[in-house]
């Protein structure tokens, strides 16, 4: 019998049903994925002697001393000395291959069109002071008569020195200080930890007290009231019986409340800095908070994002600037940020490729000076602001961490801590040049503790609340998170350890009132905008509120008291 | 479908069923031939080596994986039997001081990182956990690579070995109640 075009469709189909039945497609569409992990062009961690490095994570203050387990120049796993290292400096080393970096930008031409708007009206705001370019920041604004920006922390907090410690929605367990410093600090000290939402930190903390959003001032004017009219009662009673005491947190009573605990000078100090050469303080512009400037002062703004510990909302810095045609040039790693509003934004590299300083922690009551050795080489094209800025007035930045370094060996103070083999050697008994080799591999030097009153601060305006209206929702906020690995959307998606940044949470009565389901897409409007974001319900969120996630887009439209909606998109 | 057309069918059905439990694991695995017939039954039994004394750890905690051929030849620098795999190995590698290409039947993608002491001197688990009877087999499996991804047909498992694919580490870790999360193996 003759084979029919029918019968070999009916074969063909027994045969592929049949082959749905033995490993063979399986397999094939394992085979190929596996297979595609060898394509050409796809990156390969190297194999080959293994070397440690040590340098120090530059993406917060904290600035953990870094372990770099490399294959020849290539870092593949970071790791904390002494156990100290979040997940975001863990997967650090990701960072320079982050898809949204920034690649393209002219730094010549923003050069030349700073050029043509001139120096008169210039100022530059360091996103993260405290760092030997932020001195090369401030004598460069000096020179051209322009205005140093920066939001100074200028406290530092002995942890091991306190005894109970009130925390107002300060993540002093999850993100505050140094991780390593601050829990083998932890048996120490009592924690109480006031929030409307409970944090990681409120999880681990010794008390948790709720208190509803927006509303914090009242238990901090409670104390402060009770401790002026010298009878404690309450929390402040728990405080002084309790003592040494410190209480952390921006509302505008936290000052005096410490000062009348009697934290300033033991427990709350000035933020210790490493010795400057003399002759750059004679020649720095002051530092000037951004809400002590004149609106609509700036008619250049530069920009240092590229190493951000904080964000500051657009429309606090927008408002500072002319009307007419001001400009604006952002030094940045990647296109989120302040890359959407600026007139340039030019590329520059990410820790763990350049050299750098940290800014002093705030746990620590002893100055140190640690660099953030290059692990990775940046790629081509990436700018450096210091150079920039220093270009326009003439200023010297490329050597400033050497000589700071040898301000720091002239003075002879202190102490030389090296990790790989653990050795703390008198900083007088170590020639210069070996104390700078130190610190290039590493090293960390620690001068005297020191516990000077912390400068009297005029409080940060406190923006009013805004009328409710038709934004029946107060926002939280987020802390500040660093710059992430993609691999760490885990953290985000797969975890309630920390809001992804573009998400907010809300109660489920409230999720139900703006028609928004778990998981799914809404619009945050506020009286400064709106963004899109992505909903999770959470009924730890108290009714009336929404946490809101850390991303730029969401910090734009929410201020520190901030009122929402949530409609869904 | 008419009885004839039902019969064709059923054809079909039997003959990709024989073609895909038969036919395709002898067409998508190619065999090779490890570079020397290792017998570790008699280095068990006459050497009275156990596993760690060739695949060892080094002093900084790094593991040795497949010794190199200083290990061999510190024994074998002259035969010390009469068989022929010795001799072989002696002639073609030893005394030309060549280094054995050995095929690893665990060879695990370029993105994982892991760690046999972590696994042995913390975890306590015995070689043959993951290794099954490897350690005491006369001769070496016959290694049989996939064509297409390039890997040992044993990373499946099977024959008293646990799968090495990421699936199988995952399951091993729940089962054992242990942390599993991306950075821990790929870096």
């Amino acid at each position: 019998m003759k084979p029919s075009r029918r019968s070999l469709f009916q074969f063909a189909g027994g045969a592929v049903a049949g082959a749905l039945f033995t490993p063979a497609p399986w397999r094939l569409i394992t085979d190929t994925a596996l297979w595609s992990e060898n394509w050409p062009g796809i990156p390969r961690p190297r194999r080959g002697e293994i070397r440690a490095k040590f340098t120090h994570c530059a993406l917060c203050t904290a600035g953990c001393a870094v372990r770099a387990r490399c294959v020849g120049e290539q870092p593949v796993s970071l790791a904390g000395v002494s156990g100290g290292l979040c997940p975001f400096g863990l997967a650090a080393h990701h960072l320079p291959y982050h898809p949204a970096r920034l690649k393209q930008g002219s730094a010549s031409e923003a050069a030349a069109e700073v050029a043509r708007h001139g120096t008169q009206g210039i100022a530059l705001l360091d996103l993260n002071p405290g760092r030997t370019a932020s001195w090369a920041y401030r004598r460069t604004m000096q020179a051209i008569n322009g205005t140093y920006l920066a939001e100074p922390e200028p406290f530092a907090v002995d942890l091991r020195g306190v005894k109970t410690l009130l925390s107002f929605g300060v993540p002093v367990l999850d993100g505050w200080g140094n991780p390593a410093n601050v829990f083998a600090a932890r048996g120490s000290f009592h924690l109480i930890q006031v929030e409307p939402i409970e944090s990681s930190t409120g999880v681990l903390a010794d008390e948790w007290i709720p208190v509803a959003p927006g509303h914090e001032s009242v238990i901090s004017q409670a104390i402060l009231r009770s401790l002026q009219q010298g009878n404690p009662s309450g929390l402040a009673r728990q405080l002084v019986d309790n003592g040494p005491s410190a209480v952390l947190g921006d509302l505008p009573e936290i000052p005096e409340i410490n000062r009348l605990l009697g934290a300033y000078g033991k427990i709350v100090v000035a933020r210790p800095e490493a010795p400057v050469p003399e002759s750059w303080k004679k020649s720095a512009a002051s530092v000037t908070r951004l809400a002590d400037l004149p609106d609509n002062s700036v008619r250049v703004l530069l920009i240092d994002e590229a190493s951000a510990v904080d964000y500051i909302p657009w429309h606090r810095i927008a408002r500072k600037l002319v009307r007419e045609n001001p400009l604006v040039v952002t030094f940045t790693a990647t296109r989120g940020g302040y890359a959407r509003y600026a007139n340039h934004a030019i590329p520059a590299a990410v820790y763990p490729e350049i050299l750098d300083d940290i800014a002093p922690p705030n746990d620590r009551i002893a100055a140190s000076f640690r660099l953030s050795v290059p692990l990775v080489t940046p790629p081509a094209g990436m700018a450096n602001l210091a150079e920039f800025a220093g270009a326009l007035a003439g200023v010297q930045a490329s050597n400033s961490l050497r000589e700071r370094v040898g301000e720091i060996h002239r003075l002879g103070q202190g102490t030389l801590l090296t990790y790989a083999d653990g050795k703390e050697t008198p900083l007088r008994d170590l020639p210069g040049d070996d104390f700078w080799r130190a610190l290039n591999a590493g090293g960390e030097w620690v001068g005297e503790p020191s516990r000077t009153d912390p400068p009297s601060l005029q409080p940060a305006p406190v923006p009013s609340a805004e009328s409710t209206g038709d934004l029946p929702l107060v926002a939280i906020a987020q802390p500040h998170n660093p710059p992430g690995s993609p691999i760490m959307t885990k953290l985000y998606q797969e975890s309630n350890l920390r809001l992804a940044p573009n998400r907010i949470a809300l109660s489920p009565a409230d999720a139900r009132a703006a028609g928004v389901r778990n998981g799914g897409r809404a619009v945050l409007q506020t009286r400064l905008g709106k963004c899109g974001v992505e909903v999770t319900v959470d009924p730890a969120v108290p009714e009336g509120s929404v946490r809101v996630g850390a991303s730029p887009g969401i910090q734009d439209v929410c201020g520190p008291a901030a009122r929402a909606k949530v409609v869904s998109a | 479908m008419s009885f004839r057309g039902t019969i064709v069918f059923l054809a079909g059905v039997l003959a990709a069923l024989g073609a895909g439990w038969a036919g395709f694991p002898r067409v998508i695995n190619q065999t090779r031939t490890q570079p020397a017939a290792f017998n570790h039954q008699v280095h068990a039994d006459k050497a009275a080596s156990k596993c760690d004394d060739c695949h060892s750890f080094r002093g900084d905690g790094s593991f040795t994986g497949i010794p190199t051929l200083d290990k061999c030849a510190a024994c074998h620098a002259a035969p010390l039997g009469a068989t022929a795999a010795e001799k072989d190995f002696i002639e073609h590698y030893v005394t030309p001081q060549r280094e054995p290409e050995w095929m690893v039947y665990a060879r695990q993608p370029e993105n994982v990182y892991f760690s046999h002491t972590t696994h042995v001197n913390r975890g306590h688990l015995k070689c043959e956990r993951c290794h099954g009877n490897h350690g005491t087999t006369a001769a070496l499996r016959p290694y049989q690579q996939d064509r297409i991804s390039g890997y040992s047909r044993d990373i499946w498992g099977g024959g008293g070995r646990p799968a090495m694919t990421m699936d199988g580490c995952v399951a091993c870790h729940r089962q054992e109640h242990r942390e599993y999360s991306c950075l821990d193996c790929h870096k």
